[in-house]
């Protein structure tokens, strides 16, 4: 057997490292309070937070691989969400009966559906310039929204679609209790996208740090010279969009039996949805899978706790007017606490911190 | 007889090349070519276009007209990728780092296949550039002007390259990292067929066996750099090096 080389070894004890450091078992911590969260605080409130702050970091990981990793700025990441959340509630809502296969299929149209015009836009725009993808795409996501309103025959136009889950995913599932929490079909959807979202986040990260990956990162650093070194960047730059949308898709049917229903708006907005991906993205920190974790989990805690604040204000200080008035439109709040958090964190939460940890060696 | 014309067939050649840039007509019907174990040295003042034809052999600026060959083969109409696949590795101007990558990363992007002989070129390149080992995990951006250079030449040659196209690799570099760029080229010379464009005499003369003096994007001058070296009149008059003032 042929000696290890120098760079083979340290590549060895790289990886041995790796599993004894402090961000690996911040990881483990952060998916067992995942895990442990329904147990932990078990209303309502709480576990559908947690459920919106694990898909939105998965669907804000997808639009990283775009963003983050290819250099590709696009503003129909939410029409694909959108779409996999329609052909799922088609499948298993307005035009299927609730079944196992029926959600399956909606997942897998979903993936086609979404690969598909992932393709065909990049064909269409990439060989021209980036710019031209964002314009497509921000044109189609409007021409989407369009569509689903105005064909409400077909979609159900703003009145939206139900879904209906089958068999232990059902909301009326009851399983009894197990350490003293209630087994419901909502609880086991819970853990089910769960398990999704880790498999799909997984199956990113594996991506990112696959050769392909590292290539898909050189052409966002430079376009011109990735090619000089022999890559057909616009075949990187394509699958690498494919992917990101496919997984988008995948996570808008996830979202799509969560919420249980869809409508334009709520899966499909260019502002409602785009720009929120797009603020968590930038947050959280481009380029950094994790950072749609922290992105996400800043946007929903903060969207659902501010309007709280309110109340609070009330109760411990009445006589304070102006704070009343300022927390009222706490719209404004969430801006400022924005625009701090891109002065302070310019690379992001996740981006700054680890440049941090990167000068402290 | 056969050996001996092997050595001083050209392994590109280019033939009349008129490049573009916008509507500025840079490169107006260049022609030179390297010959193999050479390094061929394309020198001339700022804007002579010297940099232009270095692009315009890799694809990236291709030609209005005129022919390029590599290898007998003409590779004016491939595309950048395909003429690198060729065997042509570029350094450019500004090094081309992918900043956001560590050493580690942008060398394995370079490494078009992962085999033993390439996994032997690493090492060797490493061994010829110590900084890099040092700073394998540390982020590429982070590095010095002179460190990013050894970076920027390693990874073109880590790959079966049998042409090195180098652009200003001098530029901007403290005297002590010149010469230690100056053995690395002197090094890989061995290996690869090398053209550099310099604008520094002493890394051209330190390094070159034949030179190509470029003005106004004409190819006005060519020979032997031994020549070049002692003809003070053609080096005054295009390259503005007077034997007191160089």
């Amino acid at each position: 057997m042929a000696e290890a080389t120098p760079v083979q070894i340290f590549h060895m004890e790289e990886k041995r490292r790796q599993y004894r450091s402090g961000g690996f078992f911040l990881k483990v911590g952060l998916l067992a309070l995942f895990v442990l969260v329904p147990f932990l605080f078990p209303s309502f409130k709480t576990v559908d937070l947690a459920m919106q702050i694990i898909i939105f970091a998965t669907l804000v990981a997808s639009f990283d691989i775009l963003l983050g990793y290819t250099g590709i700025l696009s503003f129909g990441h939410g029409m694909f969400f959108g779409i996999g959340a329609y052909c799922v509630a088609f499948l298993v809502g307005k035009y299927g009966t609730p079944s196992y296969a029926n959600l399956a299929l909606g997942f897998v149209i979903a993936a086609l559906v979404a690969s598909v015009l992932a393709l065909v836009i990049s064909f269409l725009s990439l060989r021209v310039k980036a710019i031209f993808f964002a314009m497509i795409t921000l044109a189609l996501a409007e021409l989407a929204i369009v569509l689903a309103t105005k064909l409400s025959g077909f979609t159900g136009g703003e009145d939206g679609i139900s879904l209906n889950m089958p068999g232990v995913l059902a909301v009326s599932f009851n399983a009894g209790n197990f350490l003293g929490l209630e087994i419901t079909g909502r609880i086991l959807t819970y853990y089910f996208i769960l398990l999704a979202c880790l498999g799909l986040f997984l199956a990113m990260l594996r991506f990112t740090h696959s050769p392909l990956g590292r290539v898909l990162q050189a052409i966002r650093d430079n376009v011109e010279r990735a090619e000089a070194l022999g890559y057909k960047t616009f075949v990187f730059q394509a699958i690498s969009i494919t992917f990101g949308c496919v997984v988008a898709a995948l996570v808008g049917g996830l979202y799509g039996m969560w919420v249980g229903y869809v409508n334009p708006e709520s899966c499909l907005g260019v502002l409602s949805i785009m720009l929120a991906i797009l603020l968590m993205c930038i947050i959280g920190g481009m380029g950094t899978l994790y950072g749609g974790i922290v992105g996400a989990a800043f946007f929903m805690i903060t969207e659902t706790f501010l309007p709280d604040l309110q109340h609070l204000a009330k109760d411990f200080f009445p006589s304070a007017v102006l704070l009343h008035n300022v927390l009222e439109r706490w719209h404004l709040v969430l801006g400022v606490l924005f625009i701090l958090v891109v002065i302070f964190f310019p690379k992001g939460i996740i981006g700054s911190v680890r440049e941090f940890i990167d000068r402290r060696k | 007889m056969e050996e001996e014309r092997s050595v001083n067939d050209a392994i590109l050649k280019v033939e009349k090349a008129h490049t573009f840039i916008g509507q500025h007509h840079i490169l107006q019907g260049i022609s030179f070519e390297s010959k193999a174990d050479a390094v061929t040295v394309l020198i001339g003042r700022n804007g002579a276009g010297k940099s232009t034809a270095l692009r315009t052999v890799i694809g990236l600026l291709p030609p209005s007209e005129g022919k390029i060959f590599f290898k007998g083969e003409e590779i004016q109409k491939k595309k950048p990728y395909e003429i690198a696949r060729m065997g042509i590795g570029f350094v450019p101007e500004n090094m081309g780092i992918f900043a956001g990558l560590t050493v580690e990363e942008n060398m394995r992007v370079a490494m078009l296949v992962e085999d033993e002989a390439t996994t032997q070129r690493l090492e060797r390149a490493l061994d010829m550039f110590a900084d890099l080992r040092k700073f394998w995990k540390g982020k590429a951006g982070n590095l010095s002007g002179g460190q990013k250079q050894m970076l920027a030449i390693a990874r073109a040659i880590v790959n079966d390259t049998s042409l090195l196209l180098i652009d200003e690799p001098s530029k901007g570099l403290a005297p002590i990292i010149v010469d230690a760029v100056i053995e690395a080229i002197n090094q890989i010379k061995d290996h690869s067929v090398v053209v550099l464009v310099e604008q520094n005499f002493y890394m051209a003369s330190s390094v070159g066996d034949y030179f190509y003096i470029m003005d106004d994007g004409m190819v006005v001058h060519g020979g032997i750099m031994e020549e070049l070296v002692h003809d003070e009149g053609l080096k005054s008059k295009y390259l503005g090096i007077s034997k007191t003032g160089d």
